[in-house]
């Protein structure tokens, strides 16, 4: 099973879309005049074609509205009085370990961007967090102008704070080593820079980069890390959700977000006891969301600063994934159930609403016998249990020893 | 966090001014006189910045071109679920120009003459409030024909407060029933077009300017407009705007027709939908065609809906009622918790009237369908949802709704009751009797 991922561009003549025999559904990435509007599974039976008659009446249905939405919003922008304060200065931070083709991957698609930065110095690091071999440093190496760190200890968290130490621009983007970042990536970051001067940090949407897998196709049905495509501000409460910002995940995710670093530096950085890699590898982004919304600064997400993920390959490393989504979702309520007073109600309902959640999911799934959906939501909801008995000590005392032994 | 209070701010979305107000609010967006949609926000989450405000503006404003606009696919009927189903190709979309140009024109108020039509306002020992109701309709940009305030009072005591307006004509109804005074002040009115309201309502200016425009531009025999609530100064007044659905949320123009009576009608048509008693008028032949407004029902009989059933009948006979948001009158919502559960009760208990009452004069199945399963299942499910989710309150007004329920059920017993049914049509209602 795997899906045939296509963009198509709204405002050109529309060209049918045939399946191969193993294809059963298209990923449909719509732009209008280059700007991302939507994204649409859409299963149809294997080797068959999508028609252009198909394929505009979809696009009536779906994408009409937003190209209008798009032309308004535009037609906005150009008559509101322009802005012309200078953007700051930017460093994008890529974290990766034992993943050179991936990192080469992903810095390719940064090098066609990074000539027409509108900030005003753009600088690229990549930290290279505990690589067993050499091939992190040699990938960094065949590319011109990139700050190489070496993070000796082990956990995505610490490498995370590594770069924002190392960093030099204003606002530190961050990237996970499995994404590929979008053509207008770089000018989605500066417009809303430039729209929201003074904002804690951005998130930007998420899509995937191939559906070539059964478990790929079906983490994207499923939710996957998309957060839609209208902008949105977020702020440390909400009216239309009483538990805000304690489920800080509708914000985006960890793969693609971006901060002002001295804020992120004032707030302690990131913490190192969450997204530790292979033991615990969640819920620092969560976290860190939730701590920029407390200290009041609202954050903004937007979609056209957006990146394409490499979802996992396998069944069996999907639902470790959902096990860890579990998993660091409570050790991240654990701990700021312990930190920030404040909000310990909020932690409290929103420990038995995710649970409640999990079982309302679960007995749908179990209604319409779907073995894979039921298997997911056990793996999280264990994860959960599990991430609620002490997870998040226990991730304490591991990186305790790694700072020991790296000290 | 729930607000406990909040202010309800106008904001013009053509004028670009935000203002830097932080008081807990719900924003009502316009663009000039044109409603656009309305946002609940607390205080950390104002002021809105300049690209979300944006946002907003061009995913209201596309709504309302897609509503308003004959090229991308207005008008729209309304969906089972109330909601418009928009009917814009791929081709319109690219080539719309200038919407925000569009958008100006489609801004632009009515300045339609209302000389035509009768407003009645029914009353009952509400003093205060009828003074400020009355006041905003001798404000009206487009002065109606004329003004009729039915007391429905046993002393008579709207009527020093209608005196201080000359020109409005005051009737006393002394039997008791919403729907008696409405019928009393249909059958007094001398005009074409008859628009009714409540006296615990203000309406806008352009209230009666934008309903002439409506009735003038299309050939519409019944008409309902956008309830927003005039101010959210208690808990009880926010709890039925945002947890209840106060009045409706749509701001786009609606067509209720045959179609949606059909789909609707295996579960008990869903003609609640279409709008409130509070802004709601109708051309004179409806009442000749489909009957007056049902006395067994609405406040001061069996509760409520005695507007959605009369819309029930036209559905049936094949009419249609347009909804039009700009048309806007401010509501009033019960300030007090027990008030607002004394009439939710009211509203459950009117309800299952309503629906015997439209079994009985239609056979359709779909209403008991409603009393028997929809009702129940939904008190289950809000019971599941409250206990887990809240808020705070949710449980103690479902169980006002269920004690609605019961209270309402006996009418499915009362045969004598059933029996006292509203002659459907051939009836004259073009009364001309002066009352004093």
């Amino acid at each position: 099973m795997s899906y045939k991922l296509i963009e198509i561009e709204l405002s050109q003549p529309l060209a049918p879309i045939e399946l191969s025999a193993e294809q059963t559904g298209i990923g449909l990435v719509a732009r209008w005049q280059g700007r991302l509007l939507a994204f649409e599974m859409i299963e149809r039976p294997a080797g068959s074609t999508l028609t252009v008659e198909n394929l505009k009446a979809l696009a009536g249905e779906r994408f009409a509205q937003l190209i209008l939405v798009a032309k308004l919003e535009e037609e906005l922008t150009a008559r509101s009085p322009a802005q012309d304060m200078p953007l700051p200065s930017l460093s994008i931070a890529i974290c990766s370990k034992d993943r050179a083709q991936r990192l080469c991957r992903l810095l390719r698609s940064l090098d066609q961007l990074r000539g027409e930065s509108p900030f005003q110095f753009t600088e690229i690091i990549v930290v290279d967090n505990a690589s067993v071999d050499t091939a992190t440093r040699e990938a960094v190496e065949s590319f011109r102008d990139i700050r190489y760190v070496f993070e000796p200890k082990a956990g995505l968290d610490f490498a995370r704070n590594a770069a924002l130490h190392a960093a030099w621009g204003d606002i530190v983007a961050y990237l996970d080593d499995d994404v590929v970042v979008d053509r207008n990536w770089l000018a989605g970051l500066a417009k809303a820079c430039r729209d929201n001067p003074g904002v804690g940090g951005f998130t930007g949407l998420v899509l995937p980069f191939r559906l070539d897998t059964q478990a790929q196709v079906f983490f994207e049905r499923r939710g996957g890390f998309g957060r839609g495509f209208a902008r949105r501000e977020f702020h440390k409460a909400r009216f239309d959700n009483p538990l805000h910002p304690v489920g800080a995940g509708i914000l985006g995710a960890g793969c693609n977000m971006a901060f002002d670093r001295k804020l992120l530096i004032e707030l302690g950085g990131f913490d190192e006891a969450l997204d530790t890699g292979a033991s615990l590898p969640g819920g620092g982004d969560l976290d860190i969301f939730y701590r920029v919304l407390r200290s009041g600064r609202p954050m903004i997400y937007e979609p056209e600063y957006a990146v394409y993920h490499e979802h996992r390959e396998t069944m069996p490393q999907l639902r470790r994934q959902y096990w860890t989504w579990g998993l660091g979702m409570m050790a991240f309520l654990v701990k700021s159930y312990r930190t920030d007073d404040e909000m310990r109600a909020r932690h409290r309902a929103m420990v038995r609403w995710w649970f409640f959640d999990q079982l309302k999911a679960l007995a749908r799934a179990a209604r319409r016998l779907r073995g894979h959906e039921l298997r997911f939501g056990i793996a999280e909801l264990w994860g959960g249990i599990y991430g609620l008995a002490g997870e998040y000590d226990r991730s304490r005392a591991r990186i305790r020893s790694i700072q020991e032994r790296n000290s | 966090m729930r607000a406990e209070r909040l202010e309800v701010r106008h904001v013009d979305l053509a004028a670009a001014d935000i203002g830097s107000d932080r008081e807990p609010a719900l924003s009502v967006f316009w663009w000039k006189d044109l409603p656009l949609g309305a946002r609940a926000s607390l205080k950390d989450e104002l002021p809105y910045g300049a690209s979300q405000l944006r946002q907003l503006a061009a995913e209201y404003a596309a709504a309302q071109l897609q509503a308003r606009s004959i090229g991308l696919g207005a008008p729209l009927r309304a969906t089972y679920e109330g909601w418009p189903k928009p009917a814009l190709s791929l081709e319109a979309a690219l080539d719309a120009q200038n919407p925000v140009e569009t958008l100006d024109a489609i801004a632009k108020p009515s300045c339609a003459s209302a000389q035509d039509m009768s407003v009645v306002i029914c009353t009952r020992d509400r003093g205060p409030a009828l003074s400020k109701c009355l006041a905003s309709l001798a404000a009206q940009r487009s002065p109606p024909g004329e003004i009729v305030v039915v007391d429905n009072s046993q002393d008579r005591n709207a009527r020093d407060i209608c005196g201080q307006f000359p020109d409005f004509r005051y009737v006393h109804e002394p039997r008791s029933g919403l729907s008696r005074a409405r019928n009393t002040g249909v059958q007094t009115s001398r005009f074409e077009i008859v628009a009714f309201t409540d006296d615990d309502v203000e309406a806008h200016p352009g209230w009666t300017a934008e309903i002439a425009g409506v009735f003038a531009e299309r050939d519409v025999e019944a008409f309902t407009g956008l309830v927003l609530p005039a101010r959210l100064d208690t808990t009880a007044q926010c709890f039925f705007q945002f947890t209840m659905g106060g009045f409706g949320s749509t701001f786009v123009p609606l067509t209720f027709d045959r179609r949606f009576f059909e789909e609707t009608r295996p579960s008990g048509a869903h003609v609640w939908k279409i709008g409130a008693g509070a802004n709601m008028a109708f051309r004179r032949s409806v009442f000749e065609r489909v009957g007056l407004f049902d006395e067994r029902l609405g406040a001061g009989a069996a509760g409520c809906s005695e507007d959605s059933e009369l819309w029930y009948r036209l559905l049936a006979a094949g009419g249609a009622c347009v909804y039009e948001p700009r048309a806007v009158v401010f509501h009033h919502h019960r300030s007090d918790w027990a008030g607002l559960k004394r009439q939710i009760r009211a509203y459950m208990k009117g309800h299952v009237a309503a629906l015997v009452a439209q079994y009985d004069n239609f056979g359709d199945r779909g209403n008991m369908v409603r009393i028997g399963r929809q009702l129940p299942v939904y008190f289950a499910k809000t019971f599941v949802k409250a206990l887990f989710e809240g808020p705070p309150g949710r449980l103690a007004i479902l169980a006002a709704e269920v004690q609605g329920w019961l209270a309402g059920l006996p009418f499915l017993l009362r045969f004598g009751w059933r029996m006292r049914r509203t002659p459907m049509g051939g009836v004259t209602v073009i009364a001309d009797k002066e009352t004093a």
